[in-house]
């Protein structure tokens, strides 16, 4: 299942068993104080704690970490889980990276010399990579150091083409550079694909100079670039293991693959051939806690702790009370336990009595209910389908959904690009916020009169009805609740499909789904990486509405070539207006990610786009290093 | 016997037909498209059509019917959909961690319930009997998953007895340290049941006329109660314990996943999140190939604790 987009998914057991703890730990601890203390005060606290780590492990720095869901492998082309793209970037290099602490985020070179500079208007790129980045060890290198070379590029890039590995991420680059879908037909037509192939548009000037030419100006490429699923592998090893890459990983980032027993524990260890590279990055100037952090951490080597190790622990409440029980370095803290671990907001004193401190962030993403451009009540131009659509989202109560469903741990999402994501716009409002009596006078107004039985019909006299698809979990029951308590105060019929995921999405790219809750989370923090959600190019792809603009689909074309900037935002803001003019979606909320960390981890701040800050962070031993 | 074995080991064909023919229908039928599910964020039309041909589910069904059976014979699943694992593999790493919990748990778990079903059938009606049944009432209302959390709360965290959750890689460490706490949830689980259950049996037995003829012999109440009620006892004792064996291999799979626990009931809740039909068609296969086998191990038991007994 696709983590990314499955946002309603999880609970099953884990709800289930959560809820139950809740209501027993209730009777067993009692509700926990409001702490007065601030979040910011205990992580002042814990950064001057001398607290050190109760697991040193022939006195290496052991960093344990928990994930939520079992891994899958680490092949980074073909990797589809979040989990298993953690490890990947963990392993492997992509050529460039997200400086730690800037925000919003900000590409940087991770194995290049320099970033690369766009010319030709972003059409042409030109990637110089640093000498001696060398790939951890294995036998199929026999005693030689192997370094990473440009033909190393040129061929990860081209496993996005390999059919027989399912590639997931082909979409990155399908279209983009020039030859390369074209070698993908020929390979098709001869039956075998041609590793040794020129690709035209990944020309290797030398063996660390590689210009990429693509087919159309493109002002994110360098996104595309700084992708995990963009890492580079090296071709004898992918040859030795052809049908179980995934379980072979080995690249040339801090750390290697040293233990795996699947679905409970990965060990990585320190790559003994890791370039190395100082810990030097400035304050955002956005979050106090950087200050510490650079204190903490500035002129170090990168790579301080010599061994990850990282446990599936898919229940809430094991997850939870393994971190309590210190098995865990840090968490992101479970739904179900934010009202014992955080009430009201702030981190519960037990908890800060540990030295624990409580990070909060935003997530680059958000969620959204859809309505089905094509369906023949709900979608449509037509001012009476625009004033349902309307009148719905209006209906839909998103402090509820925040207070109750989301036990608070969550925001309003207003905008079409969501916060931490450039080309964002700060402190802007929707015009469609909550107001059914608003909504009420919408539906009268435009003929959606009631019927005997209280609910309303179409102007023309069929039954209109919420027909809202979601999967049969304990969470998406709620939201049952929610839209038809909400939906019955204007006066509209709901009704709850129940559909499994992979049928849900199936219909989905068909654009039979007539409503949906969907969630995005940023690929790149870039704006287009959400406006592409409505360019009607992309329906049957990530276009889940079906919907269909010209005028939107107009500015999007103009704001693609844009670089992030006042140009961009100036067409962003009008691309939110024709959102709103239309209405395919009701916008939903952002998420907040609660992490719980104790005190002797050093210079983690989780980054919005990077999935590993290993190689960024430190434990406290006691001891020096 | 032997002509016994082998009548009963070819039944097993067209049943184990039924169940294939069963598990194809509904996968296809109700399993939904894994396809879409391996294909990530931004999928097209080619991509799914890709995937769904690398699985080889574009195939007519008679010819992925006609897979499925050489899989079966040959015991060669092939390999995970989702981690590209071979099914063998899965079986090889997560069978012993349930069974280092299942094969515990069944011979302690039936040592004790026939121990304390003998006590209370021999002072039934008592209060002491009373209490035992009240007991069992109560405990086999509350839910498994109240046992795990409350357990993996007050015992593991609060007390610290037990680990929280997790599992090692040495032998008798996961078996004293991280099985102890899953083995005795389990126990407590399936104690009540079993405890009413034998008692009931040995109940039946108690009220017949070849003990009172036992007691007229002049014989001791132990011997009385631990070799002729017990043994004339036996068959639906050795019965329900088969019924369990199959439970081995899967029935822990809640306890498994609180506990971290890498074993085959665990595998099988994130094949079927995963839509993983290779791990799933396995496991079911393995299931009802085990409950089979148990049910005609049950049958030879039969024979071994009452002679009297005749198979045809």
């Amino acid at each position: 299942m696709d983590l990314l987009t499955t946002f309603r998914t999880q609970g099953g057991l884990g709800r289930c068993g959560a809820a139950i703890l809740c209501a027993l730990s209730v009777l067993v601890v009692g509700c926990g104080d409001r702490s007065p203390k601030s979040a910011q005060q205990s992580a002042s606290d814990a950064a001057v704690s001398s607290a050190v780590s109760p697991v040193q492990a022939d006195g290496k720095k052991v960093l344990r970490i928990p994930f939520v869901v079992a891994e899958t492998g680490f092949d980074p082309a073909n990797v589809h889980d979040l989990y298993s793209s953690i490890v990947v970037e963990g392993i492997f290099d992509s050529l460039l990276t997200y400086d730690y602490l800037a925000e919003p985020a900000k590409v940087v070179p991770k194995i290049t010399t320099e970033m690369p500079l766009a010319e030709d208007g972003g059409k042409v790129y030109t990637v110089k990579l640093r000498k001696g980045i060398y790939f951890s060890p294995h036998p199929v290198f026999g005693d030689k150091k192997r370094e990473l070379v440009a033909r190393d590029v040129t061929y990860s890039i081209m496993r996005h083409y390999d059919d027989s590995i399912k590639p997931v991420w082909r979409f990155l680059i399908e279209g983009k550079i020039v030859g390369l879908d074209d070698w993908y037909a020929a390979n098709k037509k001869a039956g075998k694909i041609d590793w040794d192939a020129k690709i035209p548009g990944i020309e290797e000037i030398d063996s660390h100079t590689i210009r990429f030419r693509l087919t159309k100006p493109d002002v994110n490429f360098n996104y595309v670039l700084a992708h995990p699923a963009m890492s580079i592998v090296a071709r004898e090893v992918i040859e030795k293991y052809p049908n179980d890459a995934q379980a072979n990983p080995v690249g040339t980032s801090a750390y290697y693959l040293k233990e795996w027993v699947r679905g409970q524990k990965i060990a990585l260890e320190k790559n003994p051939n890791f370039r190395g590279g100082t810990w030097d990055f400035k304050p955002s100037g956005k979050d106090p806690y950087d200050e510490i952090l650079v204190k903490q951490m500035q002129g170090k080597p990168l790579a301080q702790i010599d061994r990850v190790e990282i446990y599936p622990i898919e229940e809430e409440q094991s997850r939870w009370l393994a971190f309590k029980d210190k098995q865990l370095d840090l968490i992101n803290i479970p739904g179900n336990f934010s009202t014992q671990a955080i009430p009201g907001g702030n981190l519960a004193p037990e908890l800060l009595a540990q030295g624990i401190r409580l990070q909060k962030m935003v997530d680059p993403e958000y969620t959204y209910t859809y309505f089905q451009w094509n369906d023949p009540i709900w979608g449509g131009s037509e001012p009476h389908k625009v004033a349902l659509r309307r009148a719905a989202a209006m209906a839909i109560n998103r402090d509820e959904e925040i207070n109750v469903i989301r036990k608070g741990q969550a925001i309003k999402a207003e905008f079409i690009v969501p916060k931490g994501v450039a080309g964002h716009k700060e402190d802007f409002k929707s015009n469609i916020e909550y107001n059914p009596a608003l909504a009420n006078a919408l539906l009268d107004k435009f003929g959606y009169k009631k019927d005997t039985d209280g609910y309303r019909r179409t102007p023309d006299g069929k039954p209109l009805i919420f027909r809202y698809n979601s999967t049969p979990t304990a969470l998406e029951r709620e939201f049952d609740e929610l839209y038809k308590k909400n939906m019955d105060a204007i006066g509209i019929r709901f009704e709850s499909e129940k559909e499994k995921f992979s049928d849900a999405i199936k219909r989905e790219k068909r654009c039979q789904v007539k409503i949906r809750g969907a969630a995005w989370i940023a690929d790149y923090p870039d704006g287009d990486n959400f406006t592409q959600l409505l360019y009607s190019r992309n329906i049957g792809e990530s276009n889940n509405a079906c919907y269909k603009s010209e005028a939107y689909d107009k500015l999007y074309e103009q704001s693609r070539v844009l670089p992030d900037g006042p140009e961009r935002d100036k067409i962003y803001l009008e691309m939110q207006k024709q959102f709103e003019a239309d209405t395919p979606w009701a916008m939903g909320v952002t998420r907040l990610r609660n992490q719980a960390i104790y005190p002797w981890v050093l210079g983690y701040k989780k980054h919005p786009v990077l999935l590993a800050e290993w190689m960024y962070m430190d434990i406290n031993t006691g001891k020096g290093k | 016997m032997a002509a016994y074995i082998v009548r009963r080991l070819w039944q097993i064909v067209p049943t184990m037909l039924g169940v294939i023919l069963l598990i194809f229908f509904l996968f296809n039928v109700v399993g939904g498209d894994p396809a879409y599910l391996l294909a990530g964020k931004i999928s097209n039309p080619e991509t799914i059509a890709n995937i769904r041909k690398q699985l080889g589910i574009d195939e007519p069904y008679y010819v992925q019917l006609w897979i499925f059976i050489k899989q079966v014979v040959t015991f060669d699943f092939g390999q995970s959909w989702s981690t590209n694992e071979y099914v063998s593999s899965i079986f090889a790493t997560r069978l012993p961690a349930s069974l280092m919990i299942g094969i515990p748990l069944l011979i302690v778990e039936a040592i004790i319930a026939i121990l304390i079903a003998l006590g209370v059938a021999y002072v039934r009606g008592s209060l002491t009997d009373r209490a035992v049944m009240v007991s069992c009432t109560v405990a086999q209302s509350v839910s498994i998953l109240v046992y795990i959390i409350v357990f993996q709360y007050v015992l593991a965290y609060k007390f610290g007895w037990f680990p929280v959750q997790g599992w090692g890689n040495g032998f008798f460490e996961n078996l004293f340290k991280y099985a102890s706490l899953p083995i005795l949830i389990a126990l407590v689980v399936s104690l009540a049941p079993n405890i009413r259950l034998y008692r009931t049996f040995l109940l039946d037995e108690i009220n017949q006329d070849y003990v009172r003829t036992a007691r007229a012999k002049g014989l001791t109440e132990n011997r009385v109660m631990l070799v002729h009620v017990l043994r004339n006892a036996a068959i639906p004792i050795i019965t329900n314990l088969m019924i369990q064996l199959p439970g081995l291999l899967v029935g822990l799979f809640l306890i498994e996943r609180f506990f971290s626990i890498p074993g085959i009931g665990r595998e099988v809740i994130l094949s079927v999140e995963r839509s993983d039909f290779p791990v799933i068609k396995a496991i079911t296969v393995y299931v009802a190939l085990a409950t089979m086998l148990a049910n005609l191990a049950a049958d030879l038991l039969y024979k071994a604790v009452d002679p009297r007994v005749e198979l045809k």
